[in-house]
């Protein structure tokens, strides 16, 4: 088997470089700028080389006519290169006052007055060296992730290279800028691009998917207010806010509602400004209302850097998994321990998988919490759920479409789960991971059974004593008790959590 | 258009003998006025009140598109009895006017108006209404007006103004502690600003021959220090008190400084400023130097500043002269020596005693004027009146209007001639070829100011812009 590259055709075309460079410019200048740059970006050299990178294939996980997956190492350190050209102003002061109210303003007479100066940045000798997994099927389009951190070096040289700490600077600026961009905006863009190329209908669906996403009224537990306040451990500035619903990243756009973040961030301001209207959130619910499921938040997001992340996600995986509801530790345990199952549910929504991975994962969780119990009452099929979760706060089930064929396999697999307490009938509780925002995936999408029987053989004698009894207290005291012993099993054992991943994902088993 | 409550705190500083001009950021103030004054945008309608002499309200009304707009509320320390805050008598030339005038440096010790015969009264009038609380109109109510000493440096002023949909707040609080010491801090609360708003302090320090500001902003810990330094004119010639030189001009010191102020009498100002910011590490500074006729100068007032900043390379030299009672010119010239951009700019302000829309109603604006200016004579003369026996329950009211009416005898011609302009164009001309024009007058009791910005570069849709402007105010 061989694979042809071809890299000179792409370079040799005349009107590739034309279009490139259009297309970067108006890349650049799409967004506003900070009011250190007073004039466009423009982009005046781009060029890819001669010199064509090495591709070496490692592993190829799954080959047909219509999908492919796999993982490359890419190196490359050829003369590719890339001069922008641009002004800036030169005085502090004058960038200082630009954005500040004119009733403040120290109001200088002429020590704002404007230097621009025209500055050329030159990117050049760039060298790579990376994992690609790249994952690709002709419904999903294609989906390319690095592993670790493919920029190795790079040479920035600028107007100002004869002042040292400007260029020092720059180089570190820059380097930072491009780490980010090829983590987390590149395989959005190549994603996007593919899904033009390949499956134009997908991309209609993924419009009304955050077009659904982004509006609050109807589903305002999409987006759980605190977590937007501190998604990334801090309060969200507004202008951070401004800057996220600005840059239009696919990544922050399903990531949070921007109306939602809007909202809150007016509300947190209007806490420390003299706003009159505090806006009202409706159907919101404070998270101290939500009991026990308060420790899924405390307990720290395990890192999803493990080495299970290595394994490519699967993009068919499966995102239905049966758990015990509302145990805190072992929610993040699952977690921790299938991070492809939080990988999934981004990969379908086109997401990167750059470094916001730890607060989605966090933020998936949350949402699972609130829509559940949201669903509760409408749903039919969640009898026993409804029960349970009514009257101890634990998670319900969310009932979806593939709903029939995954409760038939689970006892075929015996890996069912049981909750005690749950009723007569003892269903066992569905609990998808994804929240069912994804309904697109929905039919491709095939169950991965939890390995959970150290939970079982807790879980499931205990509760047979007291099955009688359906006392609120008594499901908490054990859902409480649970939750300790598997999160010291384990803390004991940690190797047992991630002995799951061994076992292949039965991605297109139904096929 | 000078705002209502912009008026009313030039009338504070007047009534309390504060010379707000004797500072380094107004420097080249009478040129930047007269080349960037803001344009108008969409319609905005202004009511405001000077409801008691120690409060004032304003309301504003405006929409681009959306609709917003402010409240804002003033409170002075010291009762503002002689400003005329009625739009229908308001003088335009202290709302509109943009040359200004010097002011004497020591009028703070023990002014009077400055009531100067000759040739520069009328303009000087303008001017005195701008800082001396708006007293054009009656101008020798500053005598009834006059605040004893003591209160006056203790006085205070109380500023706040929310705009509404944005939440944004903005207060001043003005405080005397001296008749040479004042302190003013500003503060802007919004909460898409970092911290949610910021607070500028700014301390005065105004001796006559020289003033210094020194200010500091929670934005970035901006710390800043500036001063200016007069001299020459009325500034070095200690014998003569600045208020002989300009009331006993035309009688006795003409006789033995006339030959000198024939041919040019003015002052000389430098001043320079530095700014750090404490947080981000970052400065500016700049020179400036001025010179400005006086008012007792009989030729053609004029003034002209250079300022340079040395950091940044550029210099910036303005001129601006004061042509024809009716009409004043003003140019500005930057030119940078690091990157050698240059820019210019040319304003003009030009004065009308026509009424606006006066010739569709067919009357010859000649007879129309001096109607109206006797009618407003007569208006002005018992509204007062009434005002005083309605308002503030004097308990002479017809000696002061005596008062009034002797004084007004004297001065009866300078006002007439300052209320016979009744509009005013003004046009300013960038390097760009931008063209601002500002048409700003008086229908009834209402001031308007209609403009619109034009870009002879895109001649296809030149009005970039277009507003106008209703201020009613009681």
């Amino acid at each position: 088997m061989a694979f042809n590259f071809n890299w000179s055709p792409l370079t040799a075309d005349e009107r590739f470089y034309e279009r490139a460079r259009d297309l970067l410019t108006t890349a650049l200048n799409k967004s506003p700028k900070p009011p250190i740059i007073v004039d466009d970006i423009f982009v005046t050299e781009f060029n890819l080389g001669s010199v064509p990178p090495d591709l070496e294939i490692l592993e190829i996980g799954d080959l047909a006519e219509d999908r492919f997956r796999g993982i490359f190492k890419m190196c490359y350190s050829g003369d590719a290169f890339l001069t922008l050209k641009t002004r800036v102003q030169a005085n502090p002061l004058n960038t200082y006052l630009s954005a500040k109210p004119s009733f403040t303003s120290p109001q200088p007479l002429a020590a704002a007055s404007s230097l621009t100066i025209p500055l050329q940045i030159t990117l050049s000798e760039i060298k790579l060296s990376a994992f690609i997994i790249i994952v690709f099927s002709k419904q999903k389009g294609l989906t390319l992730v690095f592993r670790n951190d493919p920029l190795e070096s790079l040479k920035v040289s600028s107007t100002f290279d004869s002042i040292q700490f400007v260029r020092d600077y720059l180089q570190r600026t820059i380097e930072v800028k491009l780490r980010d961009l090829m983590m987390d905006e590149l395989p959005a863009i190549i994603h996007r691009l593919s899904l033009q190329l390949w499956c134009p209908d997908q991309v209609l669906k993924e419009g009304d998917e955050s077009k659904e996403e982004s509006d609050p009224v109807q589903n305002p537990l999409g987006s759980p207010p605190l977590d937007a306040i501190d998604a990334s451990g801090h309060l969200l500035d507004p202008t951070e806010i401004s800057s996220l619903s600005l840059d239009g990243g696919p990544g922050t756009q399903s990531l949070f509602s921007q109306k939602s973040i809007i909202q809150l961030a007016s509300l947190n301001g209007s806490n420390h400004t003299s706003c009159l209207f505090t806006r009202e959130l409706h159907n919101s619910m404070l998270r101290a209302w939500a009991g026990p499921s308060d420790r899924v938040d405390a307990s720290p997001t395990p890192p999803l850097a493990t080495p299970s992340l290595s394994r490519p996600p699967s993009y068919y995986g499966s995102t239905h998994t049966y758990t015990f509801s509302d145990l805190g530790s072992q929610d993040t345990g699952l977690l921790s321990s299938r991070p492809s199952l939080v990988n999934l549910s981004h990969a379908t929504a086109g997401l990167s998988l750059g470094s916001g991975r730890h607060h989605k994962a966090g933020r998936k969780k949350k949402t699972r919490v609130v829509n559940l119990r949201r669903k509760t009452g409408s749903e039919v099929s969640s009898e026993a759920g409804e029960a349970v979760s009514d009257s101890t706060s634990v998670q319900g089930p969310i009932s979806e479409p593939a709903m029939p064929t995954s409760l038939l396999e689970v006892p075929e697999e015996g890996e069912m789960v049981v909750l005690a307490g749950s009723g007569p009938s003892r269903l066992p509780l569905r609990l998808p991971q994804d929240s069912g925002d994804h309904g697109k995936a929905v039919e491709t999408r095939e169950p991965i059974l939890v390995d959970s029987k150290s939970q079982r053989s807790r879980g499931g004698p205990q509760s047979d004593t007291s099955s009688v009894i359906l006392e609120q207290a008594w499901i908490m005291k054990m859902a409480g008790e649970i939750a300790r012993r598997v999160y010291d099993e384990k803390n004991r054992n940690p190797a047992f959590w991630e002995d799951r991943d061994d076992t292949p994902p039965p991605a297109y088993e139904a096929r | 258009m000078r705002e209502f409550m912009h008026y009313i705190t030039n009338a504070f500083y007047g009534a309390t003998g504060w010379n707000e001009d004797n500072t380094y950021k107004e420097l080249n103030a009478t040129a930047r006025e007269l080349i960037d004054f803001p344009l108008p945008l969409g319609l905005r309608v202004n009511l405001a009140s000077l409801a008691t002499p120690h409060f004032a309200t304003s309301y504003q009304l405006g929409t681009v598109g959306i609709v917003d707009g402010s409240i804002s509320y003033l409170y002075s320390s010291v009762a503002l009895r002689g400003v005329t805050a009625q739009s229908d008598r308001i003088p335009l030339p202290a709302l509109l006017r943009s040359f200004r005038r010097l002011h004497d440096l020591g009028s703070r010790g023990d002014e009077s108006a400055p009531n100067a015969g000759g040739p520069g009264a009328s303009e000087s009038h303008a001017v005195s209404v701008d800082t001396d609380g708006g007293v054009g109109l009656a101008p020798t109510l500053v005598g009834g007006n006059k605040v004893t000493g003591r209160d006056r440096d203790k006085s205070s002023l109380l500023y706040g103004r929310l705009y509404l949909p944005q939440s944004l707040l903005e207060g001043l609080v003005v405080k005397r502690f001296s008749p040479v010491l004042q302190v003013q801090l500003s503060a802007v609360s919004e909460q898409s600003l970092r911290n949610g708003g910021t607070l500028l302090g700014l301390i005065q320090y105004d001796k006559g021959k020289f003033g210094v500001e020194g200010l500091a902003s929670t934005d970035g810990g901006l710390l800043g220090v500036r001063g200016l330094y007069n001299f020459g004119g009325d500034a070095s010639s200690p014998g003569a008190t600045p208020t002989a030189c300009s009331t006993n001009e035309s009688s006795s010191s003409s006789s033995s400084q006339s030959g000198e102020r024939e041919r040019i009498y003015g002052r000389f100002s430098v001043g320079g400023e530095v700014y750090y910011g404490t947080l981000n590490k970052s400065g500016g500074m700049s020179l400036g130097a001025r010179f400005a006729t006086l008012p007792a100068h009989r030729g053609t007032p004029l003034t002209a500043a250079l300022t340079i900043n040395p950091l940044m390379g550029n210099i910036n030299a303005t001129y601006a002269i004061l042509a024809k009672e009716y009409c004043s010119l003003a140019t500005r010239m930057e030119f940078n020596v690091y990157s050698y951009e240059s820019d210019w700019a040319v304003g003009m302000e030009l004065w009308s005693n026509r009424r606006p829309a006066g010739f569709l109603l067919g009357v010859d604006p000649n007879r129309q004027r001096e109607e109206v200016a006797q009618k407003l004579a007569k208006t002005n003369e018992r509204s007062f009146q009434a005002k005083m026996e309605w308002r503030l329950d004097d308990p002479e009211p017809t000696t002061a209007a005596e008062e009034a009416k002797a004084h007004t005898g004297q001065d009866t011609p300078s006002v007439t001639k300052e209320e016979e302009y009744l509009g005013v164009l003004k046009a300013r001309l960038d390097q760009n070829l931008r063209i601002g024009l500002l048409w700003e007058g008086r229908v009834k009791s209402l001031i308007f100011s209609l403009g619109t910005g034009v870009d002879l570069h895109k001649l296809d849709e030149p009005f970039r812009s277009l507003g106008l402007e209703i201020q009613y105010s009681s």
